[in-house]
């Protein structure tokens, strides 16, 4: 890096004031916001106002004039600018509707055309849009459901949940987001969707699986057995002879799908032995042999 | 990003009072919301180019007014502009991704 006493040109002997006073006549030239088209005004305001930050400091310049500090690193680090964000769409808002080129639009010529143009697009451009979350029951996301939203204005907003909507689905609610700043139709409100776990259903795409405990007598003899579904309880029947792990399939108890119909719902039974020690069964097995030929380790055996 | 008051006030150490000023004079004009207003990261710069003029430049607040005002017609006429020529990209947008 250069001098800092050349970079402001001024005398090594110069005032705090003379220093100041040089820095605002080079700052007002090359601060980066009043010379938002031009890169090397930046780069020059950089090295201005790093020079200024050493100089203006009593101690760092006598360091600096005694030697004892060099001007390495003196550079301003390069702050946010208003430039950077005057022309994003939230800087947008302070743009002035035309007044810095009003009479251009007026004439008939390529650059009227073109900034009348303009006009109309910033007034027609839509707001913007807005996020919203939104968690809903298991059952809700299955069936769907309208739901009501409080937005921090106050007011609200409701959301028709489709049936068979997923974790992670967002909503577009059309019209919904900021009004737009000119004539142009407001944003859309999109609304991210999370789903509560549920007690006993569990969803596998456009499946619904649950586990259904019975007794040994149930899994034994078989029978009908009154199963939960989405939809409310149906009767399904156990086969005989069914196993913990057995699966019913119950066709078109599962989610609906986009396209139309519905998914199944997977019933996995887990037989369930008394908890309460039961004397009455204890005594019927121990007097019941399964026979030489049964053995449910039998695959097991090497 | 949307920028509470708070964090606002704290990011641009400023205080209450000259906030409201500066809004009252429409050197900022935050997005209007219940309870209070909400600021983006232009605002959060305008504010830094604000200081800038006020501070270092020593610019008067009358100053500061016709500056702004010039700045924001730059700014209009260069988005004016680089939209008509159509290599305009935006640097940052506040908007959400589109779903």
């Amino acid at each position: 890096m250069k001098d800092p006493y050349e970079i402001l040109g001024v005398a090594k002997t110069a005032t705090p004031d003379e220093i100041r006073s040089a820095y605002r006549k080079l700052a007002k030239k090359l601060h980066p916001d009043l010379n938002p088209g031009d890169k090397s005004a930046e780069e020059k305001f950089k090295q201005v106002a790093g020079a200024y930050d050493l100089l203006s400091d009593t101690e760092k310049r006598r360091r600096f004039d005694a030697g004892e500090i060099d001007a390495t690193g003196a550079e301003r680090q390069h702050e946010r600018y208003y430039k950077d964000y005057a022309e994003a769409a939230s800087g947008r808002r302070y743009q002035s509707a035309s007044s810095g080129f009003d009479d251009f639009a007026q004439q008939d010529d390529f650059l009227a055309e073109l900034l009348r143009r303009r006009e109309q697009q910033a007034r027609r451009a839509p707001g913007a849009d807005r996020s919203y979350e939104l968690e809903v029951d298991f059952l809700d996301a299955v069936n769907g459901a309208t739901r009501r939203i409080t937005l921090p204005d106050g007011s609200s907003l409701d959301v028709t949940i489709p049936p068979g909507i997923e974790e992670g689905q967002v909503l577009r609610l059309r019209g919904k987001g900021a009004p737009s700043r000119g004539e142009g139709p407001p944003g859309d409100a999109l609304v991210a969707i999370t789903i509560r776990p549920h007690r006993f259903f569990k969803r596998e795409g456009d499946d619904i699986t649950l586990e259904l405990p019975i007794t040994i007598s149930e899994a034994v003899l078989g029978g009908k057995v009154k199963v939960p579904t989405t939809t409310g309880a149906v009767m399904a029947t156990v086969p005989k002879g069914s196993n913990t792990g057995t699966t019913l399939r119950l066709k078109g108890k599962g989610v609906p799908k986009r396209g139309g119909g519905h998914g199944d719902e997977l019933v996995k039974l887990k037989v369930m032995v008394p908890s309460e020690p039961n004397p009455e069964l204890e005594t019927f097995l121990s007097g019941w042999t399964p026979g030489s030929s049964y053995d449910p380790r039998r695959d097991m055996q090497s | 990003m949307i920028i509470t008051k708070t964090e606002f006030l704290l990011r641009t150490h400023l205080d209450q009072q000259t906030l409201e000023i500066w809004i009252q004079e429409e050197w900022l004009s935050p997005e209007q919301a219940d309870p209070e207003p909400l600021f983006s990261e232009a605002d959060l710069a305008r504010a830094g180019l604000i200081r800038d003029l006020q501070g270092d430049l020593g610019v008067n607040k009358e100053g500061v007014g016709v500056i702004l005002n010039l700045v924001d017609q730059i700014h209009s006429l260069r988005w004016a502009l680089s939209n008509r020529i159509g290599n305009h990209t935006p640097t940052t947008d506040d908007g959400p991704e589109p779903a």
